[in-house]
């Protein structure tokens, strides 16, 4: 009885192995009839056929103004170019891991969102545009140039710019008029005043002065303001370990210990502009992007966005993102058109009249109300570093975060940046 | 005997039963070309990645050896020696957290399995309740957990009325509570499976042995430690291993709780997260393909000693 039932398992075991192999070599017949296939994709589409491009972006569905005015853009291109389509695809969710795995299988959309911080990692998956710009005497000439060149490698460039914004000081006025400041702050002590004379005044009674993030993307900005910086202008060193250095993050951090200033975490709110909305500071340093989420949500909040501060110096980033073309797209000429529609004066006419992004050309007009991120363009520096550096993002964050929560000093922080930066720039 | 004699019948009926099987085989070959394509293969895959250098957008892979083992071996952001918790190191937080997370699942679930086992009235609505939170997304549970836990959430609001003054501590915000915090979440989510595992065990111990030990008389505390807790052995490791499987691959919530970012001050950065921060973030396929077989190798090691420890024991009645 019992022999009997071993045997039985031993020749399912067997039938099981081959049911294994088989089902791997199926797969492997799959995998190769599917590579084969690749080649035959690049076969010219007749000229009377309608073509669809691709054109995939993250999701704007949160920011209904947004979304719309792309829409608009797109429904525009459609008319002026009867036989392109435009296939939108709102990316929801990680865009990162998103446009990964379409690269990773050869499949990428035609036209798409790159953002600058990312260029140096997605480069392999880009296409140069030298040729197109050239032959079809595309000018670049009324693109900001630092927003152009961060789209720029090593004299080619891989994308236009579809807007930008610099980072401004964004404050509830109602609460700087019961605080009786006349005047915006301009400088980092004139900032700290207001912050004082807003907690005196009790101005902002169910948050604090001002909401701060523990982000590098904020920080960088101050420190550039005390002419310090993360790497030299080349990109080959390191300078983020340094005494102005060390003096701005301490100063940035003594807002939080003085109780002046509190982050996203201790309001309870996901961001800085949310706190903005709710009421819940009265200072913030965000960019454009506030002004459709204000629109969208809290159209009651009195708010005004005043220059950035300055120290030594005026410093400020630039965050961008550029509309690119994908190496491995099938339909280049169609979506150079698109690219060049919407990177163009009339495209980014229609995607920025509402006012939901900035120009990042000279030659289309600036939404009212925005002059003070405007004219911080000649001292902002694009939010970008060199390949394999969201490694260093990452890590500096953490040590910023363990700083900010008093299980180091801020010198020991910055070596270890400084150490983690060296390595990236070494690779 | 017996052997000799069904060995023969089965030549005799040979050519049917291979029929019969490759019938069988035949209806799982779908499901099994679905398990090579979706599992075996990718795991095949992920080991000859992690020999190689992979940003994912090149199409060729360049091989380096053990070179991104030794990167792993060298990562002070993955693990540090001396272990240390709460130094927001992907594998001692990982550590940390199933060091927490799997007894406190055990015995959450148990006890919720001995309540709903004991006959009081209404244990099938018990049973559901308890079950329940299994049911629901962790993504979703996340979420709104992050709204109850945040600085001006319903805990703190609950909190603030019994100490009587403003209480804004931010659960998920800090780094000495943020992964605490998702241990209590997976406890409490995670202890209605516990339970079921847990409750069918309880049901196959024979009523005998609890009759035995009543007429010894054994009162309700001294037969669950000396009959119920002993003969449920098999459970245990079963549950153990679950629990700690699913520990060291926490990944979503973590994901929710920090935007992806592993934050605040990495501690929340669990192994996996860590894995799929390189690998998307970095675009670094081999590093992260090397740090998945790292951590393949610490599980199936961990699974193999309680297997060793737990599984040659038999039940004695």
């Amino acid at each position: 009885m019992e022999g009997g039932s071993v045997e039985r398992t031993r020749s399912l075991r067997w039938l099981y192995l081959i049911g294994v192999i088989g089902a791997v070599t199926l797969l492997a017949g799959v995998t190769a009839a599917a590579s084969a296939g690749k080649s035959e994709d690049a076969a010219p589409t007749t000229k009377a056929a309608r073509t669809t491009v691709t054109l995939a972006g993250w999701s704007l569905a949160g920011n209904r103004a947004e979304q719309n005015a792309l829409l608009r853009t797109i429904a525009q291109f459609e008319r002026r170019n009867p036989n392109i389509d435009v296939d939108y695809q709102a990316i929801a969710g990680d865009y990162d891991a998103a446009m990964l795995a379409r690269f990773a299988a050869r499949r990428p959309p035609d036209v798409f969102y790159v953002d600058s911080l990312d260029v140096p990692d997605y480069l392999p998956a880009l296409e140069p545009l030298n040729d197109d710009i050239r032959r079809n005497k595309f000018s670049t000439k009324p693109f900001f140039p630092r927003l152009l060149n961060a789209f720029r490698v090593r004299g080619q460039i891989y994308g236009f710019p579809k807007d930008w914004s610099s980072l401004g000081l964004v404050a509830n006025t109602q609460m700087l008029n019961a605080a009786g400041i006349r005047t915006p702050p301009k400088t980092w002590a004139q900032f700290t005043a207001a912050l004082q004379r807003l907690r005196a005044r009790n101005a902002v009674p169910n948050g604090a002065p001002a909401c701060l993030s523990l982000d590098w993307a904020r920080i960088l900005a101050f420190i550039y303001q005390n002419k310090g910086a993360w790497l030299n202008p080349a990109r080959t060193r390191s300078l983020i370990n340094s005494p102005q250095n060390r003096a701005t993050v301490t100063q940035y951090l003594g807002w939080f210990r003085s109780g002046l200033a509190r982050t996203p975490a201790q309001l309870g709110v996901g961001w800085c502009g949310q706190a903005l909305g709710e009421g819940k500071a009265a200072f913030v340093f965000e960019g454009n992007w506030i002004v459709g989420f204000m629109q969208t949500g809290f159209q009651n909040v009195r708010y005004r966005i005043y220059p950035m501060l300055r120290n030594k110096a005026g410093g400020n980033l630039a965050f961008t993102v550029a509309y690119s073309i994908g190496k491995f797209s099938s339909k280049k000429a169609a979506a150079w058109r698109l690219l060049a529609f919407l990177a163009g004066p009339v495209g980014m006419r229609t995607w920025t009249g509402g006012g939901i992004a900035l120009p990042s050309r000279s030659d289309v007009r600036i939404p009212p109300g925005r002059s003070a991120l405007v004219n911080a363009a000649p001292s902002s520096r694009p939010w970008q570093f060199v390949s394999g550096f969201d490694r260093v993002v990452d890590l500096a964050g953490k040590e910023l975060e363990a700083t900010f929560e008093g299980n180091q000093t801020v010198a020991q922080m910055l070596q270890k940046i400084d150490a983690a930066t060296k390595e990236a720039l070494e690779r | 005997m017996a052997v000799a004699a069904r060995s023969k019948r089965l030549e005799s009926v040979g050519g049917e039963r291979l029929r019969e099987a490759l019938v069988g085989y035949a209806f799982v070959l779908i499901p099994m070309a679905i398990f090579g394509m979706f599992f075996l293969y990718p795991m095949v895959y992920a080991f000859y990645v992690s020999a190689h250098d992979w940003g994912g957008l090149e199409g060729k892979l360049g091989y380096v050896g053990l070179d991104n083992f030794r990167d792993v071996w060298n990562d002070e952001q993955f693990w540090i020696w001396p272990p240390e918790f709460h130094s927001g190191t992907a594998l001692w937080n990982t550590f940390y957290y199933a060091l927490l997370v799997v007894p406190l699942q055990m015995a959450l679930g148990l006890t919720v399995a001995v309540v709903v086992n004991s006959g009081i009235r209404g244990r099938g609505f018990f049973r559901s309740a308890f079950y329940f939170p299994a049911l629901t997304s962790s993504a979703a549970i996340t979420a709104i957990a992050i709204y109850l836990l945040n600085a001006n959430g319903l805990l703190n609001a609950g909190i603030s009325k019994i100490v009587g003054r403003d209480f804004t501590h931010p659960w998920f915000g800090d780094s000495s509570t943020a992964l605490e915090s998702i241990v209590a979440l997976n406890a409490w989510t995670t202890s209605g499976t516990m339970m079921l595992f847990y409750l069918a065990a309880l049901q196959s111990i024979p009523t005998d042995v609890y009759e035995a030990a009543a007429i010894d008389g054994a009162g309700i505390w001294r037969t669950f430690w000396k009959v119920t807790f002993p003969l449920l052995k098999p459970a245990h490791f079963f549950v153990a291993v679950v629990s700690i499987i699913g520990a060291l691959k926490l990944f979503d919530q973590a994901w929710i709780v920090s935007s992806g970012s592993g934050g605040p001050a990495g501690s929340t950065m669990t192994a996996v997260l860590y894995l799929y921060r390189v690998t998307i973030s970095e675009f670094n396929y081999g590093y992260g393909a090397a740090i998945g077989v790292v951590l393949f190798l610490i599980i199936f090691t961990l699974t193999l000693i309680q297997r060793l420890l737990f599984g040659k024991a038999e039940i004695g009645y």
